[in-house]
């Protein structure tokens, strides 16, 4: 089904999007070095492959008039997503453009800031284009003529979102969205998300959460009695 | 909108130079050799690098600037209110500490000058994030803010929960020294674009100043705009503007300026007091009474103020009507009264124009005229020309004419007067109000009657409630 297609493709490119949000972030940092310029190439590539398959995929049904009001509403729900989607990446893109010509690399008069991220990203990348693991190939100098091909990219992507405006006419006040307010809170059924907890430390609140209060009283009943237990055994024998 | 604020980047930050300047002493201080020394921080089993105390950060600047400590600190604080260091033990708190508590930089992407305005979708994904990995623990604030974001951007919903689930899958990929990092640097920089009520924001401006450079230059040069033929012919054309403005020198401009406080210091209710007293202190009110336009004597300082220059003359209306005495005197009232149909024909109604020049014509400038007044030939023939097409400035000229005559010839005269110096001598001055005794017998405070009361009415107000009509 034409749907059940656009929603996959529309989550690899939110996947990719994600990614590539992650690896903009350390841009100019002390992770930053050619790999990451090249992973994000790899990423913003992959990204872009997509966002032209979704919209090729997509168009066609919006712009044909006979269609029924549901399924209607149901691609245009796809159509806001995949064009906020869009917007993300583009604003990403040009932050990157700006980032990478202000801290160019191996360059020693401009250091790198120092915010304590080390480590590579490879993982992240191979996240983004659904491979198990990453191979480097870049030469030098990569990352100054990865800033030309960075340019020409967003302006092709300008275009596309400037021409899918002017293509297909969605209003965004009738889209309503599926997922209501608090709606992240639910586990989704795939991913172990309630097993996540990405521990700040600086953000330890208070003594500790509810739940492991709670376990902590009753592991501790439970020890009292079998302690008690045993020296009534003990006084008896 | 997410795209929007980078193309208006380039003149954003050129309108925030504070900014740049940061990011320079921030880039400085990354030097290996000369900037600042990093220590290492230790959790339970991670070590995260690049951490820095406050007191090396104070070390450093004092070094690097030479400037005191007070300075120092002053500028750290701003460093860290901005959001380009943010502490490590306790993020709520944007301030610099001068002891062992760490510190360390935050991303290039997240400093102020590139991700300016914080979008709103960035906002929601963020928040939605914070509420998976605090499991619905956010803030009052966050809350609200939560709720006003669900309610104004509800269309995108679906792309907020996909995203903020996706970006927490994608920092999962990272170690874990690296993952608090990244979620330490994106709290402080929502810290500072959003900040708790109760904070003081860093991020508002004051009125904008220099509204003709914000309005002058629309297109921002970025990588992506040229400068085309349209761009340079208006630089041209403003610039040719600005040779063509008069200009004066600032000696002549300042010497004007002093002779002007000077003079005018002690007339100043202000900067020397009023006499009797300061109404709006007092609540006696007796000073605008004797300062009215029409008051019968006139106070000391206002025929003082006779003297500083022709104009404050005639623009009080008993200094006109003392001039226009001495000048019956003197035979040359007709100048005065001329001026007086002048001024009323210039900002009179536009229907009364052609009336109104007539009767000028008739009454001052016609040959044999009762008051007739002693213009020149060349103003004459000028003025009697454009009678023939009567406007409202059709006398200007004339006018010009009369009003530097009684300037260059009759104000020295009148002010060297026995007019003059009688009523110099003869102008009140007030006596100041004694402060009294005992302060808490102060004059009982009335509320002033509501003006759209009338007065006859005023005693049946308390009865009922049909005083107003």
């Amino acid at each position: 089904m034409a749907k059940e297609e656009c929603k996959a493709l529309l989550d690899a490119l939110n996947k990719a999007t994600a990614c590539y949000h992650h690896l903009v972030l350390t841009i100019g940092g002390s992770a930053d070095s050619q790999n990451l310029r090249e992973e994000l190439q790899k990423t913003r590539q992959k990204a872009q492959e997509l966002a032209v398959a979704i919209r090729g995929r997509l168009t066609p049904p919006l712009r044909d008039r006979g269609l029924g009001a549901e399924e209607r509403a149901e691609f245009e729900r796809l159509w806001v997503a995949f064009s906020s989607c869009l917007d993300l990446l583009e604003a990403d893109m040009r932050r990157a453009l700006t980032l990478g010509t202000e801290f160019p690399l191996n360059k020693p008069l401009r250091p790198l800031v120092r915010t304590g991220v080390e480590g590579g990203a490879a993982n992240v990348a191979a996240r983004a284009l659904s491979a198990r693991s990453l191979r480097h190939e870049a030469e030098r100098g990569f990352d100054v003529e990865d800033l030309h091909q960075l340019e020409r990219e967003i302006l092709q992507v300008g275009e596309m979102i400037h021409d899918m405006e002017m293509k297909v006419n969605v209003p965004r006040w009738t889209v309503q969205a599926r997922q209501a307010a608090g709606a992240e809170l639910l586990a989704r059924p795939s991913a172990g998300v309630s097993s996540m907890r990405c521990v700040s430390v600086e953000q330890r609140m208070g003594p500790c959460d509810p739940s492991k209060a709670l376990a902590a009283t009753i592991f501790s009943a439970v020890l009292l009695a079998a302690v008690a237990l045993a020296v009534c055994v003990a006084k008896l024998s | 909108m997410a795209a929007g604020p980078a193309s208006h980047g380039g003149l954003r930050r050129a309108q925030r130079p504070h900014l740049s300047k940061m990011e320079r002493m921030v880039v400085s201080m990354q030097d290996p050799d000369q900037g600042v020394k990093m220590r290492s921080q230790r959790l339970l089993i991670t070590v995260i690098p690049h951490a820095v105390t406050g007191n090396d950060i104070m070390e450093w600047l004092i070094h690097k600037y030479c400037i005191t400590e007070e300075e120092a600190l002053h500028l750290g604080t701003l460093l860290v209110r901005h959001g380009y260091l943010y502490p490590l033990r306790d993020p709520c708190h944007l301030e610099l500490r001068l002891d062992e508590t760490p510190y360390r930089f935050q991303t290039p992407y997240f400093w102020m000058s590139t991700l300016w305005p914080a979008a709103e979708l960035d906002y929601a994904i963020y928040l939605a994030k914070k509420n998976i990995r605090k499991r619905g623990g956010l803030f009052d604030h966050e809350k609200e803010h939560y709720d006003q974001l669900h309610r104004k951007i509800s269309h995108t919903w679906d792309l907020v929960v996909m995203q903020a689930r996706e970006q927490l899958w994608a920092a999962k990929q990272r170690r874990k020294g690296d993952r608090l990092v990244i979620a330490c640097q994106e709290q402080t920089y929502w810290l500072v674009n959003r900040p708790p009520p109760g904070v003081p924001s860093v991020l508002e401006q004051g009125p904008e100043r220099n509204s003709c450079t914000a309005g002058r230059v629309q297109m921002p040069t970025g990588p992506f705009q040229t400068k085309t033929v349209d761009f340079y012919r208006r630089e041209v054309e403003c610039l040719r503007k600005a040779l063509g403005r008069a200009r004066v020198k600032s000696s002549v401009c300042l010497e004007a300026y002093l002779k002007f406080s000077s003079q005018r210091g002690p007339h100043d209710p202000i900067m020397s007091g009023c006499l009797p007293s300061n109404p709006w202190v007092t609540d006696n009110d007796t000073y605008w009474a004797m300062n009215a336009p029409s008051a019968a004597v006139p106070t000391r300082l206002r025929v003082e103020q006779w003297a500083f220059s022709f104009r404050e003359l005639l623009e009080d209306p008993v200094g006109r009507a003392h001039f226009m005495d001495f000048l019956s005197k003197e035979f040359s009232a007709e100048n005065l009264s001329f001026w007086e149909a002048c001024e009323e024909l210039r900002h009179g109604g536009q229907a009364q124009v052609p009336a109104l020049v007539d009767a000028v014509y008739q009454q001052f400038l016609a040959p044999g005229a009762a008051r007739w007044v002693n213009i020149d030939s060349r103003t004459m023939e000028r003025t009697l020309v454009g009678l023939g097409r009567p406007h409202r400035h059709v006398l200007d000229d004339a006018q010009l004419h009369i009003y530097m005559l009684m300037k260059k010839d009759s104000y020295p005269r009148f002010l060297k007067s026995d007019l003059y110096k009688d009523l110099l001598a003869e102008a009140v001055v007030p006596p100041k109000t004694k402060r009294r005794v005992f302060p808490f017998m102060r004059k009982p405070r009335h509320s002033s009657p509501s003006p759209a009361l009338l007065p006859a009415s005023a005693s049946r107000e308390p009865s009922g409630g049909d005083g107003e009509a």
